[in-house]
């Protein structure tokens, strides 16, 4: 079944060099093979020559080389096995079918056909020459465009005319297509079949009407059974079993099985019969009968591994031009960034010069009674210039009353300066407003003055690298000069003078000396810093020697009572302690 | 807030410090926690001599109704010291020679030097001269618990193992 399914008679009297389609080589030959459809011996292919070419698989029977010869194109072969032989028992090869010539085993032999007779391409003129094999024939040789319509659909008898003056090996697997491969002798079949909407009695060959296009009922084989008195009379038992296993095996009952095998697996590791219709998959119309079998063919030669492998290679590339090109914008904008600055920049001191004037303007006449409307006036033209800047500032271009970005600064070391200075004006404030940080707390820690300059920005954000840098030179521009500091446990803050690690310290000894003991909270509070600072600060303090820590009330009598005794700070009343007990 | 003195029931006199509650904790600082143990051993070992102790051990910390409350405790501030702090102080007193662990091989329980070894040969060599048991043959009995109360009553002799002194000294005649 699997036989009938996927081979087609050849007529094995001809020497099989001249069965051979023109860019088709013959690999190996062996002799003395017989042939397995299935699991069962196949009775008509006991004896023969197997040959094996790039594109197909030849049996040529040694007993009946008319009739019995069959090819098989490789294409079809999905998996092979291949088994050694056990005592009387012959090695085989076992080749396992794809089934996807289960609906177009009819119209394969059409659509080989097809490929033997020169057409011309539609595109260059070219014509191309007969008896290229069936992938090779669908593309033009010349100029590469696939064949876009097989003109032999709508005269379907015409190639059996045309293929008598080609290779007698088309003639005879068009003469001998379906039903010899049956057993079946020709004439007891019907030669034609009536179509069911206009009646046109059509090729037996033809999948549509020749008339209407109506799709035919196809099937001589139903028709056949119509007739059951012609039914052959040996009746093939798997003719109907579509489930049958699909596969074919060869037994070598002469050896020369290995090479053989070996042969097999390259032939079909190159795939010949793909390799040249690759640059143009070919387009056959879809109303066209023959199109069945092309993109199962395509299916074939795209699955398995090396399909995968083709397509990840292909995204990969698309990717990588993708990314190549979106740098070169990347490139294009960098060149362009710094007239985008520039332009900024002098637009920015337009506006300002203006409302200056503006400014100068409203404070010359003070007491004027238009004093109300320059005031207007003042107030309308810095909302434009807001909005101006504010959409330079979208456009990622910032102006120079605040931000200072490395463009404008060439000297790195200047640049820091000014964002120290900038970053002054943040904490402290501006003289005469009363916003600023720091202006009310003494101490702040790094990552909330980090956030807090970075919210003041806007954009062009300062790296925390660079806010780093810039924290040395922070002294300079504060009054009272603000200092970082960092805690044991790696807490980074800044802090005005009064927190100092020895003011601090100072402080809370004489707090101490004054209040008794306290609580970290307590402290804190006393401070006015946050419950972590105070931690920070005190510990730096006790490391110091300058308080002790006492752990907890409630331990002495209950165990387990003190869980939520608090920690108390003591001045360290152990340093000059004399010794007043017992001696 | 000023601290003071207090005389303990057995009329043992507390310094001023065993009032501060930070006497009873350790402290991170280890400039101010080297004072305090040096306080803590002094107080330990003016208590042992006061009281005749020979033996300290960590559990004495974990416990109340010992003869140690009065130091390792303080009642009137709610305070005790931990056991940690306690086995931290024991081991800066071995490191010191003024105690060592007895049995050896452990840290739980410490034998006490309120006197030297060689203050306590010099003790037994008085002990025996003034009592004229120079020459004879003594009986560790006879030296831990003889008729006429001395100096020597109630001396773990097993603290001397280690063959210093007394021993010999005894054994020897």
């Amino acid at each position: 079944m699997a036989l009938r399914r996927n081979t087609r008679s050849v007529d094995g009297t001809i020497p099989v060099q001249a069965l051979l389609y023109n860019d088709e080589e013959i690999y190996a030959s062996q002799e003395g093979v017989g042939i397995y459809d299935g699991l069962q011996k196949s009775p008509n292919h006991q004896s023969g020559t197997v040959h094996i070419s790039t594109h197909r698989l030849f049996y040529i029977d040694a007993y009946n080389a008319y009739k019995h010869s069959f090819s098989m194109d490789l294409s079809y072969i999905t998996q092979t096995e291949y088994y050694a032989g056990l005592f009387k028992s012959s090695p085989k090869v076992t080749l396992h079918l794809s089934g996807s010539s289960i609906a177009s085993g009819q119209g394969t032999n059409d659509d080989v056909e097809t490929g033997f007779e020169s057409w011309e391409c539609e595109v260059c003129a070219y014509r191309n020459p007969p008896g290229l094999s069936p992938a090779a024939a669908r593309v033009c040789g010349l100029c590469g465009v696939p064949r876009s319509s097989v003109p032999v659909s709508s005269a379907s008898p015409i190639p059996h005319h045309l293929s008598s003056s080609l290779p007698s090996s088309a003639v005879s697997s068009a003469t001998s297509s379906v039903p010899s491969l049956s057993n079946q002798p020709l004439d007891d079949a019907p030669s034609t079949i009536a179509c069911p909407a206009c009646t046109f009695l059509n090729h037996l060959s033809l999948r549509s009407c020749e008339m209407c296009s109506t799709e035919l009922p196809r099937a001589p084989r139903r028709a056949l059974k119509s007739a059951p008195s012609t039914r052959p009379p040996s009746p093939d038992p798997e003719d109907e079993d579509l489930t049958a296993i699909r596969m074919i095996k060869i037994s070598f009952r002469r050896g020369g099985d290995k090479a053989f095998y070996a042969v097999l697996k390259r032939c079909l590791k190159s795939k010949a019969w793909e390799a040249n219709g690759i640059g143009g998959i070919p387009h056959v119309v879809s109303s066209s009968p023959d199109s069945t079998p092309v993109p199962d063919r395509n299916t074939i030669g795209r699955s398995g591994i090396t399909g995968i492998l083709r397509d990840v290679e292909t995204s990969a590339q698309g990717r990588e031009t993708g990314m190549l090109d979106a740098l070169h914008d990347l490139e294009a904008l960098m060149v362009k960034a710094k007239d985008m600055v520039r332009l900024a920049a002098e637009l920015n001191e337009k506006l300002t010069a203006a409302s200056t004037a503006a400014s100068a303007q409203s404070s010359l006449s003070p007491l004027s009674p238009q004093s109300s409307l320059t005031a207007l006036n003042s107030a309308a033209e810095p909302e434009e210039a807001t909005f101006i800047r504010s959409s330079l500032s979208q456009l990622g271009l910032q102006m120079a009353n605040t931000p200072v970005t490395l463009d404008m600064m060439k000297d790195e070391k200047r640049w820091i300066e000014e964002l120290a200075r900038e970053l002054a004006q943040v904490l402290q404030g501006s003289s005469d407003k009363d916003s600023g940080m720091m202006r009310t707390r003494g101490m702040i820690a790094l990552d909330e003055v980090w956030g807090g300059w970075n919210r003041a920005r806007g954009v062009a954000l300062i790296p925390p690298s660079t806010f780093l840098l810039v924290l040395p030179h922070l002294p300079q521009f504060t009054s009272p000069p603000i200092q970082a500091r960092t805690f044991a446990s790696g807490l980074s803050v800044l802090h005005t003078p009064p927190y100092t690690s020895a003011a601090f310290a100072a402080r809370l000894s004489g707090l101490l000396a004054l209040t008794g003991p306290k609580t970290t909270a307590e402290v804190a509070r006393e401070e006015g810093i946050t419950l972590g600072l105070a931690e920070e600060m005190i510990g730096a303090v006790e490391a110091e020697g300058d308080v002790c820590r006492d752990e907890g009330e409630g331990r002495g009598g209950t165990p387990g009572a003190g869980a939520g005794a608090e920690l108390r700070w003591w001045a360290n009343l152990f340093v000059g302690y004399v010794w007043d007990g017992q001696v | 807030m000023s601290l003071s003195t207090h005389t303990t029931q057995s009329g043992f006199l507390l310094p001023s410090i065993h009032s501060a509650p930070p006497f009873f904790t350790q402290q991170p600082n280890l400039a101010t926690q080297s004072i305090l143990t040096e306080q803590w051993t002094r107080l330990i070992l003016a208590y042992a001599r006061y009281r005749r102790l020979f033996i300290l051990r960590i559990e004495d910390a974990e416990t109340t109704g010992n003869e140690w409350d009065e130091v390792l405790r303080n009642e009137r501030i709610n305070r005790r010291i931990l056991p940690s702090h306690l086995s931290h102080i024991l081991a800066s007193m071995v490191a010191t020679n003024v105690a060592a662990y007895e049995p050896a091989k452990q840290t739980r329980t410490v034998l006490l030097y309120w006197r030297l070894p060689e203050e306590w040969a010099e003790v037994l060599h008085n002990w025996a001269t003034s009592t004229a048991q120079l020459n004879t043959i003594l009986t560790f009995y006879d030296i831990t618990d003889p008729p006429i109360e001395s100096e020597l009553s109630g001396i773990p002799l097993i603290g001397v193992a280690d063959g210093e002194g007394v021993r010999i000294f005894a054994g020897g005649r």
